[in-house]
């Protein structure tokens, strides 16, 4: 049973994304398609493993630039989303200009910055985060919103505080559509990177190797290029859908773990004194 | 005591009130005394859903209310552990409610509803999810239950064998406006056991507060 839940989750997705490579390394091969339209996957392997010690300063950059903007966009992103669930008034007078912030072409806003903030790393975590905490902020305030208003009574008739029915209520609640805003935050993430690095760069980024690569007529080194930057996505999405199954473990199992919250409540000694 | 009445006479509210979610327009609230109106806290109060959190364990759940209020202290803990124990759940302290039946899922939020230590329970239809057979075993828990703690229990029903078989004292209203029009003592011995169900004293009793509840239907017909 559980070795067949692996084979799913795992082995499938690796059978179907191997099934992809290969076809594309046969269309390209069986097409007699020229080496500077595209490459073969091997090819734009060769590409980013020869260059390592150009593309990894590159690349290291570009994961910089996500983290501080993913972190920064995750952070707004619910503080936007609880306060808005809590204060009516910013609800209603905040969503709109949130609304329009979105509705800014990213690239239009990439200039402004690099006037405000230079060519550093600043114009490119803000575009991150802006793009980042939309969906979080919409989710949270979803989530927020519905839940359970039965519960929110049973915390009143328990006679809870509002913050301690917010802390053990709301945000448990709360937890599975503040992953699914991470998760769209998430792959969105390494995009507005790339959009900051080609808006505002200063000469070493991925944006910009892969122009140059482009400049000559270098395929393997431009499909190279996207795989770091699809890679550092992937990753993002990954590390979230971790997160996320080690945070919510009531929906996968059902006994806690011995070492979990649930479970370090229970002191074992009571049972024993108990049984005396 | 029990409470019998048609849908929406005002039972609920009737809780609503007693447990100081909402105010009353008039009148008084008091336990041992002492005036509750409008305060939370003195009643333990259950409703028709469990309402068991799925994040929490059966322990987590039980605690639920220490947790909410203040800290959930090792006395807290002994005591959840103990009353999970003695009403055979003492197996499941470390699951979560998802994987728990109907059934087990209510004796849960009882105890919750038990560990807060207050005087007054008030119980809401607790049974009225489940099947006929778990209600009747959830029927002799609860009697059980109230033996062992020497609570007052309010209990809210919309079926009056329910109410007759658990009770000392039967309260029946009258659909809107709502209104006692009936207030029925119970002298059937304990411990009441299934015989209880089709003993003389039993059918008479149940007869009677058939006859209040369906008073205006008789009329119409």
């Amino acid at each position: 049973m559980n070795r067949l839940k692996i084979f799913r989750n795992l082995v499938v997705p690796v059978i179907s994304f191997s099934a992809l490579i290969g076809l594309w390394e046969l269309i390209i091969l069986w097409g007699h398609v020229q080496g500077y339209l595209a490459p073969t996957p091997l090819a734009a392997w060769e590409a980013i493993s020869s260059n390592w010690s150009t593309l990894w300063p590159l690349t290291s950059w570009t994961i910089k630039e996500t983290v501080w903007g993913f972190g920064a966009g995750a952070v707004i992103g619910i503080l936007f989303g609880v306060l808005m669930s809590k204060l009516r008034f910013l609800q209603r007078s905040l969503y709109p200009v949130l609304v329009v912030t979105q509705a800014v072409p990213i690239v239009a806003i990439a200039s402004p910055l690099v006037l405000l903030m230079g060519f550093n790393l600043g114009p490119k975590v803000v575009i991150v985060a802006w793009i980042v905490f939309f969906p979080v902020t919409v989710n949270v305030l979803d989530g927020l919103n519905h839940v359970d208003h039965d519960l929110i009574t049973l915390a009143r008739v328990l006679g809870a505080r509002p913050w301690r029915t917010f802390f053990l209520i709301e945000v448990p609640a709360t937890i599975t559509p503040l992953f699914s805003g991470l998760k769209i935050g998430a792959t969105y993430a390494v995009t507005g990177a790339v959009i900051g690095e080609m808006a505002a760069s200063s000469g070493q980024s991925l944006a910009l190797y892969q122009h140059t690569q482009i400049g000559q007529l270098n395929s393997a080194g431009v499909y190279g290029t996207t795989i770091l930057m699809t890679a550092i996505g992937m990753s993002w999405f990954l590390l979230m859908i971790t997160l996320e199954h080690l945070c919510t473990p009531w929906l996968r199992r059902s006994v806690a773990r011995r070492w979990s919250r649930g479970a370090r409540t229970l002191d074992n000694t009571y049972v024993v004194k108990g049984a005396k | 005591m029990s409470i019998v009445g048609p849908s929406g006479c005002g039972k609920s509210t009737l809780f609503n009130i007693l447990s100081g979610l909402l105010l009353p327009d008039g009148g008084e609230v008091a336990v041992g005394g002492k005036s509750v109106v409008g305060s939370t806290g003195h009643a333990g109060y259950m409703l028709q859903k469990d309402l068991l959190v799925p994040w929490r364990t059966v322990l987590g759940n039980i605690t639920l209310g220490a947790a909410l209020t203040g800290r959930v202290t090792e006395e807290d803990r002994r005591q959840a552990t103990s009353f999970a124990t003695r009403y055979g759940l003492g197996d499941f302290l470390r699951h979560y409610p998802g994987s728990l039946s109907g059934g087990m899922r209510q004796r849960v939020a009882l105890m919750r509803t038990l560990a807060l230590n207050t005087e007054l329970l008030l119980l809401d239809e607790p049974f009225g999810a489940l099947d006929a057979q778990t209600r009747f075993e959830m029927q002799q828990w609860l009697l059980s239950v109230w033996r062992d703690s020497q609570r007052t229990v309010l209990f809210i029903t919309h079926d009056v064998d329910e109410a007759v078989f658990l009770s000392d004292r039967v309260l029946v209203m009258s659909p809107r406006p709502g209104r006692i029009v009936d207030d029925v003592e119970v002298a059937i011995t304990r411990p009441r056991t299934l015989a209880t169900l089709t003993e003389t004293d039993f059918t008479t009793i149940k007869a009677r507060i058939l006859r209040q509840l369906h008073r205006d239907a008789e009329s119409l017909s």
